[in-house]
Formats: C-alpha cells, sequence, structure tokens
C-alpha cells in the first residue's frame, strides 16, 4: 500500500500534536460585582401590535436561568408600559406572547397595530414594580424595497452560483441597514448578518452579495432591513461585546442603548422595517 | 516665537571656543576582520588618564596635552584583542584603528576593554544595547532569533500577549517607540501579527534601547527610541552566512567592492510553509469538498553599499524590504492581503577636522497594508499607508576631552492614507469609497553638550521640536539633561530627565500589533501627545566582570490616545469622532539590572516592579482611571549564556555552548464582562442568550506568566575555515500553559426557544506548549 506522506501522515501528526497539547482548561475567575439591570427589547412592526420583551440581566456566573425554562426566569414581571404617538397612548398589559416561524417571545403585549407612516414619533415609559423608570424615543423609517436579486453561476464552476441583490438608496439622507441571508428556513443560523451605512456610497445603487455558494434548488431569505441610528449603534455594540469576549484581537464594547432612566436599563426601542425576497436558485 | 531659552546653551558652549592650544588624535576605530566600525570603542591615554569612545559612525577624537614625549594609547572594544600604540602628541595625529575579535570558537576570550566601567561612567542611564552574539544564540520561539525579543527580557520593557513583539517601555504604548533601522524609521515591525519582528539578525550590527533620558538628537516618540543598525558589508574579503530553520531560511552575502575602500551586504529570508501548503493543496486538487489551505509567506530583504570616497568622506546606502503575503485564489474566491515596510538610507560622513564630525541623512520609509479581493465584475480594496521623507544632519564637535556637543537638524515630509476603501462594480453602478488622506510637516533642531568635569559628568540639551498640518501648527521645547556623578571607581549615581513629543499616532484596535492598524497625524483636534521623564539611579561595578544597575523612574503623558467604546476604525471618515484623548501615567520605584558581560558565563538579571495607569478619558468610564494591559506590576527576566566547553577533533574546532532563559510577569489587566443580557433579534436572526455586558475597563487580572527556555548552540569549525552551528531551542521547557486570553465558554442545550445556555465557565487558552526547534547556521 502506497502512503501519502503529506496526505495520511502529516493531519494524522498535526491533530494527534494538538489534542495532546491541550491547550485549554477551565478555571475558576473571580469577576467584577454586578448589579442585575432590566433589559428592553421593543421593536415596532408596522402592521402589527406593539409588543416587548423585559427582562433582567444576570451576573455572568449567575446560576440563575440557566435552565430550559431560561426566558421565563429572566422575564421582568408587573412593570406598567406606555407607548405615545400621534398623541395617542397605548398600554401593553402584562402578558406572554410566542409567536412562531420565527420564533420570538413577548411579555407585554398592546391592542393597536404599529403604525407603519414613516417620520412617526414614538415615546416608551415603564415604571417597574420596584418604582424604576426607563423611558425611550425612537422614529418610525420607510421600508427600503428590493429592486431585484439576480442569481449569477460561475462561468469556471457552473454547480455553484452567487446571488446579487440590489436596493436603491436615498442619498439625501444617512441610511442605515442591516442584511440578512437566511438559507432553508428564517429559523436557521444566518448565512450573512451585517450592518452597513451608506455614509460612503458614491451611487443610489447599493449591491450585497454572496460568494459562489449556492447549488441549484437552494431556498434563499434575502431580508434587508432599514434601521435607525440607535438600532446601528446598539447592534455593533452587542456584536462587539460577543465577539470581544471570544477574540483576543476585539476591543470588546458596552452596550450602546438608547433606553434610558433611573432603573439603569440596558435595551434597544426601534422600529422593525423591512423588505424580504425569498428566492429558489434555478440555472 | 519666542528663542530666548537658546541663549543659556550657547552661553554654556561658547566658552568651548576659547579652548587651550592641544594636539588632537581622531580617527575611525574598525573590526580587523571585516572592517566593520566600532560603536562605542574606547580610546584612551592611562598614564594622562584621558579616555574618549567611538560614535555610532566609529568615528573617536581624543584630545591631549601637546609635548614631544610619546604617549601611549589604548583602543579596546568588548570582544575584541586591545591595542596598544605611541603616539607623539603634536597638532592633529589621525589614526584608523583596526582592532582583531577574540570571539573565534578555540581562542581563550580574555576580553580587556571594560564596557560595563564604561556603562557606569556614562552620563546615559535607561539604555540597553543588544548584541547579534546573544540574539543568535538564546533560545528563540520555533528556533526564530529576533533581536526585539531579546530587547523584551530588558528591565522596564513590557512584552506584549505572548510570542509577539510588542514592547512597552516604561508605561508607554507599543506606538511609542521610535524604531529606526539605519536611521529610517520602521513604522510597523513585525510579520506574522506580531509574531516575528522584521529584523533578521544576520544584517543586523548594533542594537541600542533608550528607554529615558533621551538625548538631544532623538524626538518624535514618547517612550523609547530603538536604534537599529545593520552591518555595513566585510571590505575584507567575501563571505557569507545563512540557515535553514523552521520557519525560514535565511542567506547574506557580504564582500569588498574594492578591498578597504568600498563593501556591500545583501541579506534576505524568506518562509517557506507555503511550500508544504501549496503541495497539501495539490494533493488534495481532485478531493471533495476539500478545504483550500491560503498561502502565507514572509519575506525581508536588506542591502547596504558603503564606499569610501575619501580620507574624510565615506558614504552609505541601505535598503530594507520586508512583505508579508497571504492569498487563496480558487474559481469562486479570490482574496490577498499584503503588508509590509519599506525603508531606504543615503547617509554622508564627512569628517572636518580632528575634533568635527558630521552626518548627513536622507531616509525614506513606506509602510502599507492592502486587502483585495476581486471577483467577476466585483472588487473590494482597504489599505492604508504612512510614508516619510527625511532629511538631517548631525554635528559632533569634540573641542577637548570636557566636552561633546552635538547639535543638527532634520525635516520630516509625513503622508498617510487612512483606510482607503473602495468597492464596487466594474461597471460603475455600485462604488463605495471612504478614508482620507493626510500629511504633515515635522521639524526639529538640537543642540546638546556632554560636560565632563572630575567626577561629575553633565549632559544638558535642548531640542525644538514642530508639526504643520495646515492648519494646524504647534512647536514645542524638549529640554534634555543628565548627570553622572562618580563617587569612587565602582559607583555613580545618576539621574535625568527628558520631554518628548509625538505627533503621529497609531489606532490600534487591540493590544496586537495588527497591519490593519493605522497611523494616524496630529491635527487640530488630536494635538501631540507629550511625556516627561525623571529618572535617578546608581551604578555600582563588582569586580570587574559584573555591573549592577539600580533606576526609579516616573513618566507623566499627557494628550494621551485611545478609542472610545465601540470605535469605527473603518469605513469612516472622521475617525478622530472614536478618539478619546486623557492622560497617564507610570512609575518604578525599582528597576534593578545586574549585567555579566565577560568570562565564560555571561547574561543579565532584570527585574522591575511598575503601575501604570491611563484615565481623564471623558468618554471612557466618565474619565476614571484605568491599568492599561501592559500594566504588570512584577517583570523578572534571568538571560544566562554559558561557553559550557570547547574542544578540537580531527582538526575541527568545536565548541559548545548552554543558553536559557526564564521570565516571569505579574499578570495583566483584561477586561472582562461582568453581567450577561439575552435578546431575541430581529425576525431571521438567531436569539443571543448570552450578551456580555461590560463595565469599567481592565478590573481583572490574568495569572502570572511564568516561561523557561533552553538552547544548546554546538559549533565546529573546518579547516577550510567554514563555520557550523546547529542551535537547538526549547521554547516553553517546562510546558506550561500561559493565559493567552480567557474566554467565557457558554454550554447551550435545545429547546423550543432554540439554544439556551445551561452551564457558564471561564476557560483559559494557552498558545504554545513545549516547543523544541532546531535550526542550522553556516559561515563561510
Amino acid at each position: 500500500m502506497k502512503i501519502n506522506i503529506l496526505k495520511e501522515i502529516l493531519p494524522v501528526l498535526a491533530i494527534t500534536f494538538l489534542v495532546s497539547c491541550n491547550l485549554t482548561k477551565d478555571v475558576e475567575i473571580d469577576l467584577p460585582d454586578y448589579d442585575r439591570q432590566p433589559v428592553v427589547e421593543c421593536y415596532l412592526e408596522p402592521g402589527k401590535p406593539f409588543r416587548m420583551l423585559l427582562t433582567r440581566s444576570y451576573a455572568f456566573f449567575d446560576t440563575l436561568g440557566l435552565s430550559s425554562n431560561f426566558i421565563q426566569n429572566a422575564l421582568l414581571e408587573g412593570a406598567l408600559v406606555t407607548i405615545t404617538y400621534n398623541g395617542q397612548t397605548d398600554t401593553l398589559k402584562n402578558q406572554l406572547t410566542i409567536v412562531t416561524n420565527p420564533l420570538k417571545v413577548y411579555n407585554y403585549v398592546g391592542q393597536n397595530l404599529v403604525p407603519g407612516t414613516p417620520g412617526t414619533e414614538f415615546v416608551l415609559n415603564i415604571r417597574l414594580a420596584d418604582g424604576g423608570e426607563i423611558t425611550g424615543t425612537t422614529t418610525m423609517l420607510s421600508v427600503v424595497p428590493i429592486d431585484s436579486v439576480v442569481v449569477e453561476f460561475n462561468p469556471e464552476l457552473d454547480t455553484l452560483a452567487r446571488m446579487l441583490t440590489y436596493i436603491t438608496d436615498d442619498q439625501s439622507e444617512e441610511n442605515f441597514y442591516r442584511r440578512l441571508l437566511n438559507y432553508s428556513s428564517l429559523d436557521s443560523f444566518p448565512d450573512q448578518d451585517f450592518l452597513v451605512t451608506d455614509r460612503f456610497s458614491q451611487t443610489a445603487l447599493i449591491a450585497f452579495g454572496t460568494g459562489y455558494e449556492l447549488k441549484e434548488g437552494d431556498t434563499v431569505f434575502n431580508t434587508i432591513f432599514h434601521v435607525t441610528r440607535d438600532y446601528y449603534d446598539f447592534k455593533e455594540s452587542v456584536d462587539l461585546a460577543v465577539v470581544g469576549n471570544l477574540n483576543p484581537f476585539a476591543q470588546p464594547s458596552p452596550i450602546k442603548s438608547n433606553v434610558r432612566g433611573s432603573a439603569n436599563p440596558v435595551g434597544i426601542f426601534a422600529p422593525l422595517v423591512y423588505d424580504r425576497d425569498t428566492t429558489i436558485v434555478m440555472k | 516665537m519666542n528663542y530666548s531659552f537658546l541663549s543659556p546653551l550657547l552661553l554654556l558652549l561658547f566658552p568651548l571656543l576659547g579652548a587651550a592650544q592641544n594636539a588632537t588624535v581622531s580617527g575611525t576605530l574598525r573590526d580587523g576582520q571585516n572592517g566593520e566600525t566600532l560603536i562605542g570603542a574606547t580610546v584612551q591615554a592611562p598614564g594622562l588618564g584621558k579616555g574618549n569612545a567611538s560614535n555610532e559612525y566609529g568615528f573617536f577624537s581624543l584630545t591631549l596635552p601637546e609635548g614631544n614625549d610619546s604617549v601611549e594609547l589604548r583602543f579596546a572594544y568588548i570582544g575584541y584583542q586591545t591595542q596598544t600604540l605611541k603616539v607623539v602628541p603634536r597638532g592633529s595625529v589621525k589614526l584608523d584603528i583596526q582592532l582583531m575579535p577574540v570571539g573565534s570558537v578555540l581562542e581563550e576570550v580574555v576580553i580587556k576593554a571594560n564596557a560595563l566601567d564604561e556603562k557606569r561612567k556614562s552620563t546615559e542611564m535607561s539604555v540597553s544595547t543588544i548584541s547579534t552574539r546573544e540574539v543568535k544564540a538564546l533560545p528563540a520561539l520555533f528556533g526564530e532569533t529576533d533581536i526585539i525579543k531579546i530587547l523584551q527580557l530588558k528591565p522596564g520593557i513590557t512584552p506584549g500577549s505572548e510570542g509577539t513583539t510588542g514592547l512597552f517601555v516604561r508605561g508607554g504604548n507599543n506606538d511609542q517607540n521610535l524604531i529606526v533601522l539605519d536611521e529610517a524609521v520602521v513604522y510597523n515591525a513585525n510579520h506574522l501579527f506580531g509574531f516575528f519582528s522584521t529584523f533578521n539578525s544576520d544584517a543586523v550590527k548594533d542594537l541600542k534601547v533608550y528607554k529615558g533620558g533621551f538625548p538631544a538628537q532623538y524626538g518624535g516618540r514618547l517612550s523609547s527610541v530603538i536604534d537599529v543598525r545593520m552591518k555595513e558589508g566585510n571590505s575584507k574579503k567575501l563571505s557569507g552566512t545563512g540557515g535553514i530553520g523552521l520557519i525560514s531560511s535565511r542567506l547574506t552575502l557580504e564582500g569588498p567592492i574594492q578591498k578597504d575602500k568600498s563593501s556591500f551586504i545583501i541579506s534576505g529570508r524568506r518562509t517557506y510553509a507555503d511550500i508544504i501548503t501549496e503541495q497539501i493543496n495539490k494533493a488534495n486538487e481532485n478531493t471533495p469538498d476539500y478545504n483550500k489551505i491560503p498561502r502565507y509567506f514572509f519575506y525581508d530583504l536588506n542591502t547596504k553599499v558603503n564606499f569610501t570616497l575619501s580620507p574624510k568622506d565615506r558614504l552609505f546606502l541601505s535598503g530594507y524590504f520586508g512583505r508579508d503575503v497571504f492569498t487563496f485564489k480558487d474559481p469562486t474566491f479570490d482574496f490577498r492581503f499584503d503588508w509590509g515596510n519599506a525603508t531606504g538610507t543615503a547617509r554622508w560622513n564627512h569628517v572636518f577636522g580632528p575634533t568635527l564630525f558630521a552626518n548627513t541623512t536622507f531616509t525614506f520609509s513606506d509602510y502599507r497594508y492592502k486587502i483585495q479581493n476581486e471577483l467577476q465584475g466585483f472588487s473590494f480594496s482597504l489599505g492604508s499607508n504612512v510614508k516619510d521623507a527625511n532629511t538631517k544632519v548631525d554635528f559632533y564637535w569634540q573641542p577637548n576631552n570636557s566636552h561633546t556637543v552635538r547639535f543638527g537638524a532634520n525635516v520630516t515630509y509625513h503622508d498617510f492614507i487612512t483606510a482607503r476603501l473602495k468597492a464596487g462594480s466594474d461597471d460603475g453602478r455600485v462604488r463605495f469609497e471612504s478614508g482620507r488622506d493626510y500629511d504633515g510637516w515635522e521639524y526639529g533642531a538640537y543642540a546638546a553638550d556632554e560636560w565632563a568635569f572630575d567626577r561629575l559628568k553633565l549632559s544638558y540639551g535642548l531640542r525644538l521640536s514642530m508639526w504643520q498640518n495646515d492648519p494646524a501648527f504647534y512647536a514645542n521645547i524638549e529640554p534634555r539633561a543628565a548627570a553622572n556623578y562618580e563617587v569612587n571607581k565602582r559607583l555613580s549615581f545618576k539621574a535625568s530627565y527628558a520631554r518628548m513629543n509625538q505627533y503621529v499616532h497609531l489606532l490600534a484596535s487591540s493590544g496586537l500589533s495588527l497591519p490593519t492598524d493605522i497611523w494616524y497625524p496630529t491635527t487640530e483636534g488630536v494635538k501631540p501627545e507629550i511625556s516627561d521623564q525623571i529618572a535617578v539611579g546608581t551604578s555600582y561595578l563588582i569586580g570587574d566582570q559584573i555591573l549592577v544597575t539600580w533606576e526609579a523612574w516616573y513618566k507623566w503623558m499627557q494628550n494621551s490616545v485611545d478609542f472610545k467604546d465601540g470605535a469605527e476604525l473603518f469605513g469612516n471618515n472622521d475617525l478622530e469622532n472614536e478618539l478619546a484623548i486623557g492622560r497617564a501615567y507610570a512609575y518604578s520605584p525599582l528597576e534593578l539590572e545586574i549585567e555579566k558581560k565577560e568570562g565564560r558565563l555571561t547574561g543579565w538579571i532584570g527585574y522591575t516592579l511598575a503601575w501604570v495607569r491611563k484615565g481623564d478619558f471623558p468618554e471612557i468610564d466618565n474619565g476614571a482611571w484605568f491599568p492599561p494591559r501592559h500594566d504588570t506590576r512584577h517583570n523578572l527576566s534571568v538571560v544566562a549564556l554559558w561557553d559550557a566547553h570547547k574542544w578540537k577533533k580531527k582538526g575541527k574546532d568545536k565548541s559548545l555552548q548552554i543558553t536559557a532563559t526564564f521570565v516571569y510577569t505579574s499578570g495583566y489587566p483584561a477586561w472582562l464582562p461582568s453581567g450577561r443580557a439575552s435578546f431575541t433579534d430581529f425576525p431571521g436572526a438567531q436569539p443571543q442568550f448570552v450578551v456580555p455586558i461590560y463595565g469599567p475597563r481592565n478590573t481583572f487580572r490574568y495569572p502570572a506568566y511564568t516561561r523557561t527556555d533552553l538552547g544548546i548552540v554546538y559549533k565546529w569549525k573546518r579547516k577550510n575555515g567554514l563555520e557550523n552551528d546547529l542551535t537547538l531551542s526549547v521554547y516553553n521547557a517546562t510546558d506550561r500553559r500561559n493565559p493567552y486570553f480567557i474566554t467565557i465558554a457558554v454550554e447551550t442545550q435545545p429547546t423550543p426557544l432554540g439554544e439556551v445556555p445551561f452551564e457558564i465557565k471561564a476557560r483559559q487558552v494557552s498558545l504554545f506548549p513545549i516547543l523544541p526547534s532546531l535550526t542550522w547556521n553556516f559561515k563561510f
């Protein structure tokens, strides 16, 4: 039997070396003291009821809530929650609500539907059971529609294709977008998830692309969210916080919230407007 | 502008002009084997109690009372045979002295020059020198000898992350080191994300680092000056050195162009992991679902030529070019990331007379990185670049043995491209562009005198530095002073003060040296960084072989630059909005070095007890003071080189040298999260059940770092003169698991809501286990 050193022996040696090196180990560490904070997550989706998830954060190693009913343990109940817009105030009811496809959880839900008129201003007020207060404001944005979706097969490897998604940006003002790309279902782990600003776009046309990684028959969910500056900053800081914990090259960031008040909250109050295209890759 | 500050200095210099009639002996000190000039070699007239040392260009000048009786002069340099000769001190005596090295394997190393005593008596303090002998013999990561990593073993210098070439000198940041190669600035002295430095030890002649007490001729950085000088090339005969190691191979050729008049050196180094990975890729090109390994390599090329134009004129031309290249190419993806430095130096040494020497230099520096991705109608590129063009002239005037005067001026043009991003379609329908260009002019002028009288030596000077970046203009005066009081033949007290200004700033998003870090100029919004440092110390000579140096220092810095939380470095034309400006200070009551440079056992022990704090940044923790990542309380290093055995067998000279280093560093501060929150996120995104919440910066400290490295150097020399050595390096010989970083690991379990956490643990990740490596070096 002929043995190929490069193909067979070297990889085995490399794997053996890494395993035997045992370069990671669990350690006991003391983290700084931490006071739990209210966590607000309230997205205003036009045409849907006002909905909010209000939870509490944990000290990092707190064993509370590390269980299958993780969310239920974190829920912060008994708060008075109102949202004011167009001169009217809606009170959100403290009620656990689970929405499927994609799966989302809320514990405060309103009766009225969110108006989608761009420019509408919303004010969130929360009075917690312990008297702590939280406020936030945001403004409804317009949907930026997907102009076109183009599937192109690789000229050399015609089994693999890429997808180009185009939108037309309003260059008269600074806009922020979040791009999500899901394969197979909206509950799948996104293949692409990033934020972008049009600050440096020299053209009204903006393209979002994939690599040559799609195959015939793949289903692609292509979503372009139009987001506020507050949301952009919040999401960036969340991503940096997550990456900063995993990557020694990255600088962590505290979470940049747009909700404030005596309760010392973290979180986000923002519109949720998007256009979504679903395409099945065909030759 | 008020220039009245120059008056006291001119008054101090004025008496020098009226010096008495004397004879002057001047010339150049060189290595007798290869013609290299010797820096810091001593020339003494023992009978008269007078002495001096050669400057950084090998030039020396010694003033003697005129007379008809011959005077014995002694020329000495560590590692060389001392030479004595007699001269009659009348008028100007010009001597070009060549000292023969005593380092060949069979010779008994009896070194007469007492370099440690010279160091004790000098006004210079906070200075370390590294010899290439030490660099080549000491154990190294993957056997890759590295002059910068040896520097990290000196007291007062804290390394960055494990295995990297980061230098944090006396509480300063990594960008506060003025690294010059043959007087040209090297902006990013790193390969492979900082794991190796750009300096090929085969091409380096000498390295000197100033941690404080900066001479007036240096400016532009707050915390250190690292002066690296390339070899000039063997002017006697063609010779070469080289080596084959685990990571790279090296080859250096040097020789005379015209014997004793001109010479050249060319030195190259390249890694070869990519040759192996390309073979693996080729072997697997038909394997389904095989993930191709990206190609990575780095290389350096050093060249230098020098010409003796006349007895008074010498011309040097030198250059460095190095690149790291990371590529990946297949039909679906075409990516290239390369970065590196280029420097060029043209230097003209002119001897005006026995007491006046001038060096005129033109340098060019370029550091750039570029990331490119091109594919089927679309392209992306991101890059930064900093370029310098510098002219300077330095005068070295020694009117008598009591005074050594230096004065000069320089002007530098800086050109910056910061994070230039271009992306879009080839047809122009889609186009993104960002990044800005800046330039700036930096000027410096200085005058300084070293004044020796009896037991006291004073060094005092002023530097005027200016920066122009329209419409910003800054002018700063930088006083420099140092003193040495020699209590007796063994004990000296020293003190120094130096102010430094820094007009270029590195925007680095982590404690590591990444090629994508951006150099940014001083502007109206970003003011020059300023540091003041005072130091006091003593040097005590034990016997004539061991020097104990204690120093205590305090350094305070203004206009320190840091990032606001969550700063955006790329795709941002207003980088200044991401910066926070504050202050910093550092101090050490105890920086101790015990050096032994002669005998069979040489080396040093360095220990530093220090504190570093940054604060007053309005946008960071409301201005609170915090310890930066390089605030390590205790730093201990022990370095030993032992010439264990020498013998002769079958006509071959052989020797065995054993080397070891030991390092202990207190745990460094880290910014770890204190809390965690959960977010369900937008539809289509995965819920994030553990989002870390970060509180104040750097409240956690890592465990201490300890490492022992061992090395064995086996040398043999053939009758034909070919010298070989096999160097075995064992990095982390005790196989200790040192912390590289600590991550919070979350174990999850599936639920209808997604993957929710059920266990959270702290996990320490180590980088290097025990790593033996073997290198073969040769010399002919």
